[in-house]
């Protein structure tokens, strides 16, 4: 029985593997026409030779620890900020009506044009690219946050106090549950917006190690092999961080889902 | 007054609507931050050139205006911005949805989708150039693409996390797919859709700023980036107070919509 | 401690005694000074730190940075003077994306007090009010090139004439470009001026969407790559059309500690008599190519110059660097970048080079 199933099995997750293989074809099939088009389209090759390149000098390993070290410090930062701050506008509408209107107007500032701001207060280095990832994870912590714990159906609401809870265990009991998907989501919005932002901001400030300035480097002499390395290891990191999150949050939904 | 009354368990969904009194609280805290912005600056407690003042701000505003510059590029990124949005959108709540729904579209697409959601789309700026070119296609794609995702997975989410019983409701009333659409996934789906759809806003925003810069010919954030340029951070911030004053608006619509969409939630 | 009981003292007699004198009142006030701003005290002493900003590439961890600011970081009598003095060098990297704005702001924020940077940018610095000063000139400048498509039929700007240019606004270079047009009777308004930072360029000119492309040293990569050919540049050219970058100090600092300027110019003296030394040249150009720049293209960058190696990093100042910043000022102002005037004249300072070579004993080096 188990003997006839794996195959299955693993054919079934080959079939999601049909659409990249395709696109990858279409790459290949593309940086050969001719020079302009290799000078976009790095031939999977010379991708190839240039990944070999990076690891055997331990440039990848390094940037990419880096890269992480520095989204993953500004993530907890700006989560633990965005859920404080969701918490305190959904139980308080003091701190609602005065952090709200703030909030909503910063929030639609894009984050590279508040750059100059930034440059020009907390100068060009790790503070700067830490802050950016923190506001990038803060934006929809927040929000998810406080529409989680708000959207939280007045009914369940009335069945606690009907057991009587206090608000502590309503809490507990209720309103957590109740609004962990949405917290959940918002999370699963933070990490890759805070990921960017890190490559991002290590483009935008200064050097440091980080994959963003790897890029950099590579654009300076036009290795669009290198730089496709890097955003497939951006990728795949970003990937990989994603999936963690929605595993997680697949077991702790477990009793919600219904498919 | 119990101390309940003031910070208690109030339920804003139900007590935060913009009644007039409410709608003028919301000013309170930008006011102060004003306040607070003009008074620093005329303690002068840093040099002009790191916190400049209201007055300059709002002085190269005027110039901007008049010179004709601020139409313009409010007119060109607020058109990139809504025909990348509202695309992206739309795509993004029918691939949401359809992931959500279909098994088979699951099994083929969701490793692309997952895949393609990381790609740093200013990373591969060059290859765009090379398949859309420089103008305006080029800068509609790339905010269809940030927004797109967003958008995708809180349909996603949202479709996914129907409770169970409401879906055993519809089948007890024996609703055809339609009405069950309609009565019940609609509606349950449309408060995580749209949040999906601010953040998205605000996803996009970012990335046309982004894309304004690296091909900065027009729009606000190449106003900006100009501002940057030389030096003149009252430029700089009259950008972010427009884009910040624009979205806050558009944000703001699609809480009303939202509203209005929800009226149901609010009846007993 | 002591002047703090001293003060309390003093406070307690006027109380007790009662006496409102002015001079009583300027001792008071003296003593609240030097309580609450030591610094005012130790004004005439110096600085824990120099801090210098200098373009850097970081990948791997490591700033990186070549050059001469490399070899002045290098540079052990310096690095002697300073110990004697407990004053550390610090070097603040900034990204080659951004040079100028970043280098700007730290200016306006006090978070350097020099830097190696453009002439474009410290132009629109000192234009805003920040004042900086030009205290050791750099190498003759950076070469510019107009670069077109291969299959294209352009053999000057005059044929380019109406068509599209990726011009990345705001850097230096396109001062150089204002030159071109004018020495061909033509202006911006003759040309369809595509505003794209340098990787955008490069692709733009690749796809065919903009007809030549204006940049720098990177303008060699794209013809090996088979994407571009070159029909331009500042080596055919007078030689000020090249673009400039200095060792700009803050004039706070300057005025303030002129001889940890003189240490500072007089390093970077013996750093680039070192460079210009033609023996030393092949080391110079390998070392470049660690920025990130492939060394063919540094080589073919630095070949061919109608002044010699050695004249090539003279640090003596010249009229020909004033008046090239007389150009500079004029440009930004006509295309609107600058809105007040800059005294050109005020912005260089010749002293410490002049006293640097001289203590050198490189007096007749580069006459």
């Amino acid at each position: 029985m188990s003997k006839q199933k794996i195959p299955l099995r693993v054919l079934k997750s080959l079939r999601g593997l049909l659409l990249p293989a395709v696109l990858l074809g279409l790459w290949e099939y593309t940086s050969h026409r001719d020079a302009a088009h290799a000078f976009a389209f790095a031939p999977l090759e010379q991708v190839y030779g240039a990944l070999r390149e990076l690891l055997a000098g331990g440039d990848l390993w390094v940037n990419l620890l880096g890269s992480l070290q520095r989204a993953s410090t500004g993530l907890l930062t700006g989560a633990v900020a965005g859920i404080a701050i969701g918490l305190l506008m959904a139980f308080s509408r003091i701190a609602l009506t005065l952090i709200n209107p703030l909030y909503q107007g910063i929030r639609q500032v894009p984050l590279l044009g508040l750059t100059p701001l930034i440059s020009l207060w907390l100068g060009n280095g790790e503070p700067s690219k830490l802050f950016i990832i923190a506001l990038a994870a803060f934006y929809p912590m927040v929000l998810n946050t406080y529409e989680g714990l708000r959207q939280v159906d007045l009914r369940y609401r009335e069945v606690g106090q009907a057991y009587g809870f206090g608000r502590v265990l309503l809490f507990r009991r209720v309103l957590l549950p109740a609004a962990l998907p949405s917290l959940l989501t918002g999370l699963q919005q933070a990490v890759p917006f805070a990921w960017l932002a890190a490559i991002g901001g290590e483009l935008i400030f200064n050097a440091g190690a980080g994959l963003g300035n790897l890029m950099m480097s590579a654009e300076l002499g036009a290795r669009m092999d290198v730089i496709v390395v890097c955003a497939i290891s951006i990728t795949l990191l970003g990937i990989g961080m994603s999936q963690l999150l929605s595993l997680a949050s697949s077991r702790l939904l477990r009793w919600q889902h219904i498919r | 007054m119990s101390k309940s009354a003031v910070i208690g368990w109030h339920w804003p969904a139900i007590t935060f609507n913009p009644r007039y009194t409410g709608w003028l609280a919301s000013w309170i805290s930008p006011l102060a931050l004003l306040l607070a912005w003009v008074l620093v600056c005329r303690a002068q407690w840093f040099p002009e050139q790191i916190l400049v003042s209201p007055q300059d701000v709002a002085d190269s505003a005027r110039d901007l205006w008049s010179s004709g510059d601020l139409q313009d590029a409010l007119r060109v990124s607020l058109y990139r911005l809504a025909l990348g949005f509202s695309l992206g959108s739309l795509l993004g709540i029918a691939a949401g949805a359809l992931l959500a729904h279909s098994e088979t579209a699951r099994i083929y697409f969701s490793p692309t989708f997952n895949a393609l959601r990381q790609v740093p789309t200013l990373a591969l700026t060059p290859l765009f150039i090379l398949i859309f070119g420089i103008g305006e296609t080029l800068k509609i794609v790339i905010i269809l693409k940030a927004t797109f995702f967003p958008v995708a997975i809180a349909t996603r989410e949202g479709v996914r996390s129907i409770p169970r019983q409401y879906l055993e409701v519809g089948e007890a009333y024996c609703l055809s797919s339609w009405q069950q659409f309609r009565r019940i996934i609609f509606p349950a789906t449309v408060p995580a859709v749209l949040t999906g759809i601010r953040i998205a806003l605000g996803r996009s925003w970012m990335i046309l700023v982004a894309v304004e810069l690296l091909a900065a010919d027009s729009g606000i954030g190449q106003i900006m980036e100009m501002g940057r340029q030389m030096l003149r951070i009252d430029q700089v911030m009259v950008g972010v107070f427009l884009t910040g004053l624009i979205g806050f608006s558009l944000d703001r619509s699609l809480r009303l919509l939202e509203r209005w969409l929800l009226r149901w939630r609010h009846q007993g | 401690m002591v002047a703090r009981r001293l003060c309390a003292g003093l406070v307690e007699k006027m109380r007790e005694e009662k006496m409102h004198t002015g001079f009583i009142r300027q001792l008071l006030l003296a003593c609240v000074l030097l309580l609450a701003f030591p610094s005012v005290l130790f004004a005439a002493a110096e600085p824990q730190e120099i801090r210098i900003a200098v373009v850097a590439m970081g990948a791997g961890g490591k700033q990186v940075f070549v050059g001469t600011p490399q070899l002045v970081s290098q540079d052990p009598v310096l690095k002697a003077e300073l110990d004697k003095r407990h004053i550390k060098l610090t070097w603040v990297p900034v990204a080659t994306s951004a040079v100028a704005s970043e280098v700007n702001e730290d200016f306006a924020s006090h978070n350097i007090d020099f830097a190696y940077y453009g002439d474009l940018p410290s132009v629109i610095l000192n234009a805003s009010g920040i004042s900086t000063r030009l205290v050791a000139p750099g190498n003759l400048g950076s070469n510019v090139y107009l670069v077109v498509p291969p299959n294209s039929t352009a053999h000057s700007i005059q044929d380019l004439k109406g068509k599209r240019i990726a011009l990345n606004r705001g850097r230096p270079w396109e001062v150089t470009f204002g030159k071109l047009l004018a020495a061909n009777g033509l202006s911006f308004s003759d040309f369809k001026v595509v505003n794209l930072n340098p990787q955008a360029g490069a692709s733009a000119l690749a796809a065919g969407s903009v007809d030549a492309f204006f940049t720098l040293s990177d303008a060699y990569t794209l013809s090996d790559k088979g994407v571009g050919k070159i029909i331009w540049s500042t080596k055919q050219a007078p030689n000020d059309w090249k673009m400039r970058a200095e060792l700009w100090g803050s004039q706070d600092f300057v005025s303030k500690y002129p001889d940890l300027t003189q240490l500072l110019v007089t390093a970077d003296i013996r750093a680039v008599h070192w460079i210009s030394q033609q023996q030393n040249r092949d080391a110079y150009l390998q070392d470049q190519a660690r920025f990130g720049y492939p060394e063919s293209v540094i080589r073919r960058d630095a070949d061919n110059e109608n002044v010699s190696w050695k004249d090539y990093w003279s640090p003596l100042y010249s009229p020909a660097i004033g008046s090239h910043y007389q150009a500079v000022v004029q440009h930004a102002r006509s295309t609107g970048l600058i809105r007040n005037n800059v005294d050109v004249n005020n912005l260089i300072l010749p002293q410490f080079v002049a006293a640097g070579v001289k203590d050198l004993g490189l007096g007749t080096y580069w006459n």
